[in-house]
């Protein structure tokens, strides 16, 4: 029974011949520096390419009942939720598998580039790697526009809205990507072949030639601070490290089969505890209610593009992404030789610190979006109890009146409501009343006036209930410059 | 080969190997999907978005349009409680419905009806005053009858109905022990920003029910504490909102 199964194996080897070509390739030696705890930073490219793989696979079985039409997305995408036979379990796979492969397509990309792997020879590797990561940022974008939502599409019009301030060629280039000059019916099936067809086929091809090159070019050696990258001698001393080499199948490769291993029980663990994401309101204008968010990879654009003064919108749209995907692109053109160790590279290490605060700082901007008003703060955010026991029936009042006038969509009571205008919950320790009389009344620092919107009782009414919010034993706010003509 | 398996069935009165594998093959997966299905990503109808128009879910509607001023569990807001029986023995449907289209004028109450610029359709009205009866309505046989009736009276020039002279004796006796002497204590209510932000309508209501969830007492308590020993009566209720409502007059007066 075993020769007959490897008889019939034989006849399929003596065909194609694998151990002469793929056999070599998985077992290309690998330094053996690798072998020490260093080797774990070295799996990350490979997990991403896995996630590649499961996104196709879960893709696949998408396409097969997702229905790329305006009209028909959206019921089509709850249908899959609701009523197909683990449906949800497929959009959830492939959603956290897109998230944990943008996640590794960058940690990947920072590990080569703080270990200076991008050097000569490499510098070809890391120019295609700079294209993947594009195209996994293209994948990610005209993802979210097939979940066919009010995110979905009010991203999609910040994204347009982007393209069309290219000079001369904006417009005709949202019209091509939106089969006309607005959202339409052509839109979403542009968008879906985009994500089925054309990134992804590009992204094969340069996924292709990426994994060509790091065969090729070997894994690169843990860096070593005193042994700079000189280009006359690398080569020669690298194969012969190679020499005392570990084969990539099976020795490397148990490490990186550990790691997909372990991020396939993440991305499904998270799929099943947490779900697919949305879809959530429908893509329909009219829906007033909506309060859009892009997904989480884009929040700190979205912080840019809402806190950027209208002057520099352009300059910002247009500009930085040039400047920052040329500066990735041209890293290794710049510094291709020379020290790789990251204890020898100081800005190298602080670059990657100062992208990262950003995104996060903008991040945190981008999820808390505190230069919109929370448009159902003033019906739906309770006064915190602590502000109502012991209030005079005026202050009482006031309070009526501070959520009726819809104070608490831009202003926060115990960081509850909106974070346009400052949090009031102590208010009382930084105006008088005067002060706050005259902020309501005529507005100012980006505040409406509100003095058109109420009546003197009001006011005072209002004012009267701000004047108690201080904490216990804080004495109120005393006003500079003493008003007081008695004397 | 096909003996030892003969065999094996002979002596086992359970169904063959192979039958009871067979089993497992077939249930091992429908138990997987079972278990797929009760997981806590699986997303349920609850999750399935809603237009705002057409939730009727009397928690959440309660939540996104009411508990901003009314509390997040109908008291302790700055809106006198919606989550107070008396308040719901002695107002009808009809009337909570139309505080609901309209708002209450006078006070901070706006209209929640679509038709009068709020958010909410007719049915979800319904099904918010439907939800307030269930969850905070009477549960004990109190009827209005033997409670001061809901509605202010009004005279044919809209000044209410009552003795503010007579109103100004009973305050003394029930009212001014908390709301000082004349209505200008420390919970004071002769001050414009009270009264002229607050309807004769909403007086009467909260001299009737008091607020619980503030300490302040009702009708009856309050009368009872008094010198008087009784619960204040619907004529005394009417005599303290002519006084409420003089000194609201007198207020405006003296601004001009």
């Amino acid at each position: 029974m075993k020769s007959a199964l490897m008889k019939f194996l034989w006849w399929f080897e003596h065909r194609l011949e694998l151990r002469k070509t793929i056999w070599p390739v998985m077992r290309h030696p690998i330094p053996r520096d690798l072998r020490t705890q260093v080797g774990w930073l070295y799996v990350f490219g490979s997990t991403a390419m896995t996630l590649f793989v499961l996104q196709i696979i879960t893709g696949i079985g998408l396409g097969m009942v997702y229905v790329p039409s305006a009209g028909e997305a959206y019921e089509s995408l709850e249908h899959i939720n609701y009523e197909v036979e683990l449906g949800w379990m497929l959009r959830a796979i492939h959603n956290w598998s897109a998230n944990g492969m943008v996640v590794l397509v960058v940690v990947h990309m920072t590990q080569v580039f703080l270990m200076g792997a991008y050097k000569y020879p490499r510098e070809l590797t890391w120019i295609i790697g700079v294209l993947l990561l594009l195209l996994t940022v293209g994948m990610a974008f005209t993802g979210q526009v097939l979940r066919w939502d009010a995110d979905s599409y009010w991203g999609l019009g910040v994204g347009v809205a982007m393209i069309g301030r290219i000079p001369w060629i904006g417009p005709q280039l949202v019209e091509l990507l939106m089969g006309g000059p607005t959202m339409g019916a052509d839109t979403l099936s542009r968008f879906f072949a985009l994500h089925v067809f054309i990134i992804p086929g590009i992204l094969f091809v340069a996924l292709g030639i990426h994994l060509y090159l790091v065969v090729r070019k070997g894994i690169s050696e843990p860096p070593v601070p005193s042994e700079p990258v000189d280009p006359a001698t690398y080569v020669e001393k690298y194969e012969e490290k190679l020499k005392t080499g570990d084969p990539f199948f099976p020795d490397v490769f148990l490490r990186d089969a550990v790691f997909i291993g372990l991020t396939l029980l993440v991305v499904v663990g998270l799929s099943a505890i947490l779900g697919p994401k949305g879809p959530s309101a429908p893509p329909d204008p009219t829906l007033m209610q909506v309060e859009p968010l892009p997904d989480w990879y884009f929040l700190p654009l979205f912080a840019v593009l809402a806190l950027s003064p209208p002057s520099l919108e352009t300059a910002i749209i247009l500009i930085a992404p040039v400047i920052i995907v040329a500066a990735l692109f041209l890293v290794p053109i710049f510094s291709g030789k020379g020290q790789r160790s990251p204890r020898r590279r100081p800005v190298a290490v602080l670059a990657v610190i100062l992208f990262l605060l950003c995104y996060c700082v903008l991040w945190q901007l981008g999820v808390q979006e505190p230069w919109s008003p929370h448009m159902s703060a003033w019906s739906g955010e309770p006064v915190p109890e602590s502000m109502i026991k012991g209030r005079s029936p005026k202050q009482l009042q006031g309070a009526a009146i501070l959520q009726e006038k819809t104070c608490r969509n831009c202003h926060a009571l115990d960081g509850r409501g909106g974070q346009r205008g400052p949090d009031l919950t102590d208010v009382a320790t930084r105006l008088t009343r005067d002060q706050l009389v005259r902020q309501v009344i005529q507005g100012g620092g980006n505040m409406p006036a509100y003095g058109k919107e109420m009546n003197r009782d009001e006011v005072d009414a209002l004012v009267s209930f701000l004047e108690t919010l201080k904490p216990d034993g804080y004495a109120a706010a005393e006003s500079s410059v003493v008003t007081d003509r008695s004397d | 080969m096909t003996q030892r398996h003969a065999i094996a069935i002979d002596t086992d009165n359970s169904p063959p190997r192979t039958a009871r594998r067979l089993r497992w093959y077939v249930l091992l997966p429908l138990c997987c999907v079972g278990c797929l299905d009760s997981l806590p990503g699986k997303p349920t109808e609850a999750d399935r978005y809603r237009r705002p128009d057409t939730i009727m879910d009397f928690a959440t509607l309660y939540k996104q349009h009411c508990s901003g001023c009314h509390g997040a569990d109908g008291t302790l807001g700055p809106a006198p409680p919606l989550n107070d029986s008396m308040f719901l023995t002695i107002i009808s449907d009809a009337e909570i419905k139309q505080v609901l289209d309209h708002g209450r004028a006078g006070t901070p109450m706006p209209a929640m009806n679509q038709k009068q610029g709020g958010p909410l359709t007719d049915q979800q009205i319904e099904a918010l005053i439907a939800g307030i009866r269930e969850k905070w309505g009477a549960k004990s046989s109190a009827t209005s009858e033997s409670l001061p009736k809901y509605a202010v009276s009004v005279h044919a020039n809209g000044q209410p109905v009552g003795d503010p002279i007579a109103g100004k004796q009973t305050f003394a006796d029930s009212c001014a022990s908390c709301h000082g002497e004349e209505g200008r204590g420390d919970h004071a209510l002769n001050d414009r920003g009270f009264l002229g932000t607050i309807s004769n309508q909403a007086l009467r209501r909260i001299i009737i029910t008091g607020r619980p969830d503030l300490g302040m007492p009702n009708y009856q308590e309050a009368g009872e504490e008094s010198g008087a020993g009784k619960p204040l009566s619907s004529e005394d209720i009417d005599d303290l909102v002519a006084l409420l409502s003089s000194w609201r007059s007198a207020e405006t007066d003296e601004s001009k």
